[in-house]
């Protein structure tokens, strides 16, 4: 127990309860310091609660008791972190965190069984969860807010089990337990009559697959009879295909033009080159993090990569200074730690790439893998995104720019395009980053994924890389455990590879009550 | 009722992907294409001197080549037709056309291609981006699609006369088949029919997968024997309820069978590889190009529930609601092959809406690609009948 890393038995946290034993001690110095950013979520908590109508959501909407485990989210996602590595996740996840009690804060103000603010709500165009919020780059009189993200992305990051409910409720409508639990979810909001009321319009978007695509069809059923009209972009599935641009375009135009009919608002070139411009340096600080898992000494990578690009990227999108100035924070701590060779764990033995979906119930998986088994998780596929600059001044050329992000979007630059982006591509990477382990999730109702599974066997043996299989069901822990998916690795690590944990502690644990 | 002259005819050429008039157009020089969706239009594919077929695997057994490629969780149907692939079934195809419609049948024909199914030196795959909405900038991106992804590769590879006549002339000779279907289907509008669903399913299903012009003949025998033939007194004993089925790809010969064979007669066919919609008359103007006309009528008229705008999505379940009326059924089946995304959603939000907005009484299943002599199945049927039957009486009552 102390300053250097590895020196807890991070196992030994676990009670079996809810909540764990006690804090993680890092010695002095990193434990006054992860105290007082504990310290800073509970008091953004307490702030956030005692607004009326956030007090009156937390009682209206039963998603809204997961935000009470913001705390505990961000500690298991920085466990057994120390230093500038501590220092970068903080940067990241307290951000994260205020930028969702701004999602939810406009939420509520908005929502008619809440604040009811319909000057305000006549200002929001909703999208969803899963969709590129680029267009809304142009449009910086207009707030852009997604129920979906508050009530089933996020709440899941914070609660596993907090969509169990609303997949009972789809299934109990009729709707297998075999398609995704995502879109599944978000339906179940809508059936339990649980998703927020408000917006001027929304503009829905053939996401990541079928599953995401047809639970449109409930969404903008819903809105339809709460008076909110609905534009559908759909976005095409060959996205690397030149032929498909053209239309992918004009679905943009056409998307802004509904917009602006039914707002009142026009387009501002200007307020868009702006923020794409951030976007831009955005991405370039990201590539830079990735780049440096190119060598011995990665220093942003794994959980804290993932889900930090995944809101910068798609959810952001340029249009919020504070997440620029956070990534030049995390740049100059991660090259600090670079230059001092840091590691993040006491031994890195494998360098592996993520592939497939995460288990969104289970996102510490990542710091679990370098903390139990010295697996470091490099890159993740949801992390590798469109690596081309987008236009700062051509507005012809902006238009096909926002119409190539939201056909490749996080995860569908994958699912869809065919098999060269999701099986050829993985191979490059794993010799980019020179990896030598691809850990797989398997999603288990992701057919785009497992449609390919027998091909992904044969090019790992074909390339000689190990390639871990992790059975999960996205938003369903009930389907598969977080211990589960641990085993997944545990048994291939000492049956296959014949290693020994790096800590034995973290092996089998008792978290299935944990938040 | 008396046996269809042909009937027998027409079940044995579904006992094969490559049947007896497959071949023999192969023998004759002909190109086979194979496509595995509506949304390659069969007027781009039964065009010169290529004729479109559309996959099936007709007497499916063990599917573990497919699951090991593509796990359990995907749809049997991508996974039988990888396994019948991997078995060599495919091996009379000359190409295959695949839009990107469902996620699993584009992986099952990717599959395909990585694993070199076909050994034929110049056999291609060509993958469409197809619409997802009704609109003018989707139909500009179907007809670029089928330009290039269709039209061109049949031209370059096999000399197929691409012009706007040729198109115009397979579309005559498309009408011809599904005017000789319609009518044939118009019979099980009447009130003791003279022709049963599953008949008709086998008749309507040999036009998806064999040359058109080698059909022609003897189904204009089988409608001239229509004209005569003598119902079963007895239907109303054999047949105690009238349902529309509804849903996703059909092509096992059993199901409808089964359906009928628990006491619901099959008046009515939604799903992929039936007639409704699939063959109706494309009707074309002089003003515009043929192709034009072509993707318009295939983009209007699918009832693909990856169609994701409101307005095609209640659209769907207007259709449903216009065919059962028109083909007088009593219920509705809402069916879906087991794993398949786009109609779980489909079916769950059809039998919501068929049921509490128009006053239908529906079934709603899962099934296998095959479902035999499923018990199970046949249960739910039988006790849905009864529900009907019940339901009958009830209103009976009242009046």
């Amino acid at each position: 127990m102390g300053a250097k890393i590895g020196s807890e038995k991070l196992g030994n946290l676990y009670s079996g309860g809810p909540v764990r034993k006690r804090r993680e001690w890092r010695g002095l110095k990193d434990t006054i310091y992860d105290f007082f950013r504990w310290l800073g979520i509970m008091l953004m908590l307490g702030k956030f609660i005692v607004r009326p109508r956030n007090l009156k959501a937390m009682f209206r909407y039963r998603w809204m008791s997961n935000y009470l485990f913001v705390p505990m989210m961000i500690d298991r996602h920085t466990v057994g972190l120390r230093g500038e590595q501590l220092r970068i996740a903080h940067a990241e996840y307290d951000l994260v965190a205020k930028d969702v009690a701004q999602l939810l804060g406009d939420c509520f103000r908005a929502d008619k069984r809440c604040g009811n603010d319909k000057k305000f709500s006549k200002k929001i165009v909703i999208l969803d969860e899963n969709e590129m919020f680029t267009i809304m780059c142009g449009f910086p009189n207009l707030k852009c807010v997604s129920w979906e993200t508050a009530a089933c992305y996020v709440s899941v990051l914070l609660n596993g089990a907090s969509m169990t409910h609303y997949l009972d409720v789809v299934q109990q409508m009729g709707l297998p337990g075999d398609v995704c639990p995502m879109p599944a979810a978000e339906a179940g909001i809508v059936i339990d009559d649980d998703a927020p009321i408000y917006g001027a319009c929304a503009v829905q978007c053939n996401t990541t697959c079928d599953g995401s695509l047809m639970g449109n069809g409930v969404m903008s059923r819903f809105y339809e009879r709460n008076g909110i009209p609905c534009f559908q972009i759909a976005a095409p599935l060959r996205h690397t295909e030149d032929g498909v641009q053209d239309y992918a375009a004009q679905e943009i135009r056409n998307a802004i033009k509904f917009i602006e009919d039914n707002t009142g608002e026009k387009w501002n070139w200007d307020a868009y080159f702006k923020n794409i411009k951030r976007f831009n340096a955005e991405n370039k600080h990201r590539f830079g993090w990735m780049e440096m898992s190119r060598t011995k000494y990665p220093q942003v990578f794994g959980a804290n990569l993932a889900l930090y690009a995944e809101t910068t990227y798609m959810a952001v999108a340029g249009r919020a200074p504070a997440f620029l100035k956070a990534d030049e924070k995390i740049t100059k701590l991660a090259e600090k730690a670079y230059k001092k060779q840091n590691l993040v764990v006491k031994e890195h033995r494998h360098r592996a790439i993520i592939w497939g979906v995460q288990a969104q119930y289970y996102t510490d998986f990542l710091p679990w893998l370098q903390n139990c088994w010295g697996i470091l998780p490099l890159v993740d596929m949801l992390s590798l995104v469109y690596f081309e600059k987008c236009s700062e001044n051509d507005k012809d050329q902006a238009i096909y720019d926002i119409a190539k992000l939201y056909q490749e979007m996080i995860m569908r630059n994958r699912t869809h395009g065919g098999y060269e982006v999701l099986l050829d591509d993985l191979w490059r990477f794993v010799e980019y980053y020179n990896a030598d382990m691809v850990i797989l999730w398997e999603h288990i109702s992701c057919k785009a994924l497992d449609g390919m599974h027998g091909l992904f066997e044969e090019r790992a043996r074909e390339h000689g890389v190990k390639l871990v299989w992790v059975n999960h069901d996205l938003m369903d822990p009930r389907v598969v455990k977080r211990q589960a998916i641990r085993d997944d690795v545990n048994r291939y690590m000492r049956s296959v590879l014949r290693e020994e944990p790096l800590d034995p502690t973290l092996e089998n644990i008792d978290d299935e009550k944990s938040y | 009722m008396k046996d269809l002259k042909h009937l027998y005819y027409f079940e044995h050429l579904l006992d094969d992907a490559n049947n007896e008039l497959v071949r023999k157009a192969q023998e004759e020089g002909r190109k086979c294409v194979g496509s595995v969706c509506y949304q390659v239009p069969e007027p781009l594919i039964n065009l010169g001197n290529v004729f479109g077929v559309r996959l099936r695997a007709p007497k499916t057994g063990s599917l573990e080549m497919g699951t090991y490629y593509m796990t359990s969780f995907l749809c049997e149907f991508s996974r039988a037709l990888l396994e019948r692939a991997l078995e060599g079934g495919y091996q009379f195809l000359d190409c295959i056309l695949a839009p990107d419609g469902c996620t699993m049948i584009n992986r099952c024909v990717e599959n395909m291609e990585l694993l070199k199914i076909n050994e034929k030196p110049d056999f291609f795959y060509q993958y469409l981006e197809v619409p997802m909405k009704d609109d003018l900038n989707a139909l500009n991106l179907y007809i670029g699609q089928c330009k290039e992804k269709v039209l061109k590769p049949l031209h370059d590879k096999f000399g197929v006369d691409i012009s706007d006549e040729a198109l115009r002339k397979s579309v005559e000779e498309h009408n011809k088949i599904c005017r000789l279907i319609t009518e044939i289907g118009n019979y099980r509008k009447e009130d003791n029919p003279r022709i049963t669903g599953y008949e008709f399913h086998i008749i309507c299903m040999c036009t998806y997968v064999a040359p058109h012009d080698m059909l022609i003949q003897k189904l204009e025998e089988t409608l001239e024997e229509l004209k005569t033939r003598k119902p079963d007194d007895n239907f109303h004993k054999k047949y105690r309820a009238r349902v529309c089925l509804v849903g996703s790809e059909v092509d096992d010969v059993d199901m409808v069978k089964l359906i009928e064979e628990s006491g619901a007669y099959v008046a009515a066919d939604r799903f992929c590889f039936g007639s409704l919609p699939g063959r109706e008359e494309i009707i074309l103007n002089d003003e515009e190009d043929v192709l034009t006309q072509i993707c318009r009528h295939y983009m209007h008229s699918t009832m693909c529930p990856r169609h994701m705008n409101l307005p095609k999505w209640k659209r769907r379940k207007e259709f449903v609601n216009e065919i059962a009326k028109e083909y007088k059924c009593d219920g509705i089946i809402y069916e879906q092959m087991k794993f398949c995304d786009p109609w779980a959603y489909e079916r769950m939000t059809g039998t919501y809406v068929m049921r509490e907005e128009y006053g239908y009484p529906v079934l709603s299943v899962d099934r296998p690609y095959a479902v035999g002599t499923s018990g199970q199945l046949k249960t739910r049927v039988q006790a849905f009948v009864e529900s009907v039957e019940i339901k009958k009486i009830q209103q009976g009552g009242k009046k």
